[in-house]
């Protein structure tokens, strides 16, 4: 019913291969074979034949267990491995034009200023622990071109405050801050340039449950205020459900899944979606 | 929505929706791909603005219709019409996910008897919540959400608690009101009162009925006689996931008794 071709982000044939060579090692790997370990090379297939779509206001799961490649899957979106084969592509980014993966290494970086931002499990990859919370968000906005100190600093406080950090703890070192205040942060600094694209790489993994259903909270608020197209990987299917309408399930570097993301989750169709929701939800 | 897009003429125009040979096994690969039947080969027919309950005993396949219709559960053939608000013909089962993501934010809701509500927010905010996401100014949506809650008795001392705090009656009804805060055009209920004491079923009940009485269409499943007979304008009695009876709801419940849980 929408336009056809609005996406805000296109993956087609992401392919990831950990050691030497490349699709020569894929023959032998995947689910109907048991193994991501290439047996004829050695190497690791990461992921194989990732095909995704977002468009803008809507947030993709994707779903697997540990090792099933669902983080390499990000991770090569968002720059931080260098695919192997494939390509993505974001509408802000030249109409579309554009296959990130072919980007100049320094203009893909410049892409996470205000295009495509992420927010890791571990704060530490999004954020500068030993630099205050104002001054993690200031650093984005320099970066995009804000000059004006005030102005800065009215944004930052803005966007804290949205995020529900306390204005007092500001000036703090984020290395200070609790967990779920840490992710608030990351949150805060990701928005802080409207970014097209987020990037949630299992967010709320590793927090106390109340403190994660509280971030949970604020993403989903997030997610709805922005319009911000959003692909979420998680193992945990409550936070699938609470964010996505669409998701796609991952086995051995592949997609094995996809759809609607209750009908995944009450009536998975494939033999390792059914193990997998099964074993979660008993 | 293109290829999917069918002659409008393919439903007659007091036919809101349409199941044509819908089939549905359910596949256990962890018990040696063992298959159980769900749905075998349902027509059915809905009417534009009547109250439809399905009617049966437990495992007839009553929730499986409704979840099949809500793609919730992925059905194996067959096809789902439904004509939309703007008048177009669409087969459900052919529909992109996120086109069917889009129909049910906007025409197609399921009510169940579970609440599904994010934790850490008060009532009203959920209701109120629900009505945003379909379109209504906020202000607005804060007085919807008062007024349905305020009929499904939902006491304004409560309207800032937690659901997950609440009584089984009360997230059932919570639960409602969210589902009904804007009234989808075709509302599929699933044993909406299974938990609810005397009065405040009679009130829920109530509501539901103001359902049709506002245009929309609603297709029900109720463990209760008393609630079928008060609401509904024909019924459709499964058994073995297969229409067996359908009529107006008075001669097919008197000739049907022995199917229908009392």
């Amino acid at each position: 019913m929408n336009a056809p071709n609005e996406w805000a982000l296109l993956v087609e044939g992401l392919g990831k291969v950990y050691g030497p060579g490349g699709a020569e090692a894929v023959p032998g790997t995947g689910p109907d074979f048991g193994r991501t370990v290439s047996p004829s090379t050695g190497a690791i297939v990461g992921c194989w034949d990732i095909d995704l779509e977002v468009v803008p206001g809507e947030a993709l799961g994707v779903i697997g267990e540990s090792g099933s490649g669902k983080s390499t899957v990000m991770r090569c979106i968002a720059g931080d491995q260098t695919a192997t084969t494939g390509q993505a592509r974001l509408r802000s980014v030249d109409d579309g034009a554009t296959n990130l993966f072919d980007m100049e290494p320094s203009a893909r970086r410049a892409l996470r200023i205000d295009q495509l931002a992420v927010v890791y499990q571990d704060p530490s990859e999004g954020l500068d622990l030993g630099v205050s919370a104002g001054g993690n968000i200031a650093d984005r906005l320099t970066a995009a071109g804000w000059r004006n100190f005030g102005q800065i600093r009215a944004r930052a406080a803005e966007l804290l405050a949205r995020t529900e950090v306390p204005l007092d703890r500001m000036d703090d070192p984020v290395g200070t801050f609790s967990g779920g205040m840490r992710q608030r942060v990351q949150l805060a600094k990701a928005l802080a340039n409207r970014p097209s694209v987020l990037l949630l790489d299992e967010p709320t993994t590793g927090l106390d449950a109340s403190v994660a259903a509280g971030v949970l909270d604020l993403i989903r608020d997030l997610l709805d205020e922005t319009g911000v197209g959003a692909v979420v990987v998680s193992h945990d299917f409550n936070v699938i459900e609470m964010l996505t309408r669409r998701s796609v399930v991952m086995h051995h570097g592949r997609i094995v899944e996809q759809g609607l993301t209750d009908q995944l989750l009450e009536d998975p169709q494939h033999p390792y979606s059914q193990r997998l929701v099964g074993a979660a939800r008993g | 929505m293109n290829s999917e897009t069918l002659n409008s003429e393919a439903l007659s125009s007091e036919t809101l929706l349409s199941t044509r040979g819908l089939d549905k096994t359910f596949t256990l690969h962890a018990v040696d791909g063992r298959i159980i039947d769900g749905l075998q080969g349902i027509d059915l027919d809905v009417h534009v603005n009547e109250h439809l309950c399905l009617a049966g005993l437990s495992g007839a396949g009553k929730s499986s219709l409704l979840k099949c219709i809500h793609r919730t559960y992925a059905s194996d053939r067959g096809a789902i019409l439904y004509r939309t608000e703007a008048n177009v013909v669409v087969d459900l089962l052919e529909l992109a996910d996120r086109d069917m993501a889009d129909l049910r934010e906007r025409e197609i809701g399921y009510v169940s008897q579970f609440l599904r509500a994010e934790p850490r927010r008060g009532v009203l905010d959920v209701v109120t919540r629900r009505a945003v996401r379909m379109g209504v100014a906020h202000d607005e949506a804060a007085d919807r959400a008062a007024e349905v809650l305020r009929r499904v008795n939902i006491d304004e001392n409560l309207w800032a608690t937690y659901p997950s705090l609440l009584s089984g009656g009360e997230k059932q009804r919570v639960n409602l009101a969210a589902g009904l805060v804007v009234a989808p055009r075709l509302v599929l209920l699933d044993e909406p009162v299974s938990a609810l004491d005397p009065a405040n079923r009679s009130a829920v009940l109530d509501v539901i009925a103001d359902l049709t009485a506002r245009g929309a269409t609603v297709l029900s499943v109720f463990h209760d006689l008393g609630a079928i007979r008060q609401l509904a304008d024909r019924v459709a009695v499964m058994s073995g996931g297969r229409i067996i009876d359908i009529g107006p709801a008075g001669p097919v419940l008197d000739r049907g008794m022995e199917l229908i849980p009392t």
